[in-house]
């Protein structure tokens, strides 16, 4: 019996010829990641030298800090939280990243999505890194043991395979994938184990979107999800990686819990109705509802296709009046490129009010919602309260209905656009 | 396995899959730090009287997936105020295990818990056999063993006391191998 891309990272990372699924072992993280939050980074400073009595971090290059959230910042105290962050990465020579996007896409950019790597965070969303065959793991605040010890203490995951063929349709996109996938699997169908994608049209496509699938792979209940790393995904990943490994894959004939056939063919644009990621909805059944706001942004979307999709609907159009939409890059590079591509100025011209990346319009820090108000999002998450007011609704979808939402002030399908 | 046996009554039964916990205290009251203050706000949507009703030591049950969405550490909090020393569903949502493990908050994975139960129903959760005790009707059920290191962190009260004792035994460790090695 062969072993899973998953099984073969981890033994590498515990130094033992091999792991099974279901074993409990220590493994050492190539890479800890954490973005700077109260109660999150400043407590692992502080416990690390209080607790622990550790002054300076072993092997600085292992860690990456990202300053993401309260971007730009809005009170002292946050100031004073990201001082607290910079003295703490300058004084152990730790990298930080601090306004050149979302950390999880920044992460990507950088090289810590080392092929073969096994990387830890708090934040699950760092899943997304699994594009690149690095397995990525959000602990919530368990990471603090990769912070105080080499190593972190878990069970082997099991692995869901999902098999991708076919194609999408226009208006149809990656974002639809994976809310496909909670509503045909169900949101507890990958509870603890890895969710790896695979099958033909996960070779074709684009690395953006293989990034919002597996950037959302905890909704699955996963605890991560991973690619089995292809040519056009070493590609970008082998030159930036911050360590030598290896590349590994699954052997053909590892063992999964359930294996899954999705035809993208046959896919329709959806909807994830609120207060719940786990509802799952056709975009049809709500076209027509009256919208207050859009956000077209967030670690699981806000990349260049997002953006040229958009720009292809706004184009030569204008967001209706009273409607906000925001249009946040989920990086500096991504920014860039959009605007080399001529993509900001159109968005621009349409109406949208287009901002440098950050992580605050998600979780409504800024553009906060008031009551009775409802948004089309391709944020990460509907739950109630999320962007502003618990009275207000997020509606997720994709990048093109947040476009087509805009223009008409409700929810509207984007294929007569395209 | 030297984690102390749970014993108490059911509290609550939440039957909703993929509940998510922040409903127990409300979202609008999500970022209220008092301790006192979020428990009175507890549960109101379900049960009006429940502190007055609890008892130190009770258990609260779930359904499948417990814990979905994105689960913060308010609600949980609240109900260790009022007693509650442990809860038991059908299936956890891991982002919520991880959290409320690392509190040191026992929870118990235990497929066919609803079946099994009744509000009110006194229980005993014996860690070494794996087993749930329904005292007042007589029966047992077999719960999925945690993984070592969540029991260890339960067992050490959260993440921290877990991992200092860990820290603990790996200088230990390290002293024994220099002394060999002398």
């Amino acid at each position: 019996m062969g072993y899973t891309i998953t099984e073969k990272i981890l033994a590498r990372a515990a130094g033992l010829p091999a792991v099974r699924a279901g074993q409990d072992i220590k493994a050492k993280p190539d890479f800890v990641l954490a973005y700077d939050f109260p109660g999150y980074t400043d407590v692992y400073f502080k416990t690390m030298k209080e607790d622990f009595g550790i002054e300076r971090v072993a092997e600085p290059e292992r860690f990456g800090i990202f300053i993401d959230h309260m971007v730009p910042t809005a009170t002292a105290k946050e100031e004073e939280l990201h001082i607290n962050t910079r003295t703490w990465c300058a004084e152990n020579n730790v990298p930080l990243f601090e306004r050149r996007g979302i950390g999880h896409q920044v992460a990507c950019e950088v090289g810590y999505a080392t092929p073969g790597a096994f990387a830890v965070h708090f934040d699950g969303h760092v899943s997304q890194m699994g594009t690149f065959g690095t397995l990525a793991i959000g602990l919530r605040r368990n990471v603090l043991e990769a912070f105080v010890s080499d190593t972190v203490s878990l069970r082997v995951p099991h692995t869901v395979r999902v098999n991708l063929r076919g194609s999408l349709r226009p208006g149809v996109m990656a974002r639809d994938v994976f809310h496909h996938l909670v509503r045909v699997l169900g949101p507890s169908s990958c509870r603890f184990q890895v969710l790896e994608i695979g099958g033909p049209a996960a070779a074709s496509m684009s690395t953006e979107g293989l990034q919002t699938i597996t950037g959302l792979a905890m909704f699955t209940g996963a605890l991560t999800a991973i690619v089995n790393p292809d040519p056009v995904r070493l590609d970008y990943a082998l030159p930036r990686a911050r360590k030598k490994l290896d590349p590994v894959s699954s052997d053909p004939d590892a063992e999964y819990s359930a294996v899954h056939e999705i035809d993208l063919s046959a896919l329709e644009p959806i909807v994830v109705v609120p207060p719940t990621p786990a509802d799952t909805r056709d975009l049809t059944e709500f076209l027509g509802l009256e919208i207050h706001a859009g956000y077209l942004g967030s670690c699981a979307s806000g990349r260049l296709e997002d953006m040229r999709v958009a720009a292809k609907i706004l184009g030569g159009r204008q967001v209706k009046s009273g409607v906000s939409l925001h249009i946040i890059p989920t990086s500096q590079e991504l920014m860039a490129a959009a605007a080399r591509e001529g993509l900001i100025s159109t968005l621009v011209e349409a109406g949208a009010f287009v901002s440098s990346p950050s992580c605050d319009y998600c979780f409504g820090r800024i553009a906060t919602m008031t009551a009775n108000q409802r948004a089309v999002s391709t944020g990460t998450l509907n739950v109630r309260g999320r962007m502003g007011s618990p009275d207000s609704e997020i509606y997720l979808c994709n990048a093109a209905v947040v476009a087509a939402s805009a223009i008409e002030g409700r929810i509207a399908d984007p294929r007569p656009y395209l | 396995m030297a984690l102390n046996p749970l014993r108490g009554r059911v509290a609550y039964i939440f039957d909703e899959v993929n509940f998510d916990v922040d409903q127990i205290v409300g979202v609008k009251n999500i970022k209220i730090t008092d301790v006192e203050e979020l428990a009175k706000l507890a549960m109101q949507p379900y049960d009006p009287d429940f502190a007055a009703k609890v008892k130190p030591g009770d258990l609260l049950v779930g359904a499948g997936n417990f814990g979905y969405g994105h689960p913060h550490y308010p609600p949980m909090k609240a109900m260790r105020h009022l007693g509650i020393t442990g809860v038991i569903a059908e299936s956890f949502s891991p982002g919520y295990w991880r959290g409320e493990i690392s509190m040191g908050f026992p929870q118990v994975s235990c497929p066919g818990i609803l079946g099994f139960v009744q509000r009110w129903d006194e229980l005993e959760v014996d860690w070494s056999t794996h087993t749930i005790r329904n005292v007042t009707q007589g029966t047992e059920i077999a719960f999925e063993p945690p993984p070592q290191s969540d029991a260890e962190m339960i067992e050490a009260g959260g993440l921290v006391p877990y991992l200092k004792r860990q820290a603990t035994e790996q200088r230990q460790q390290k002293g024994s191998e220099h002394v060999q090695g002398a």
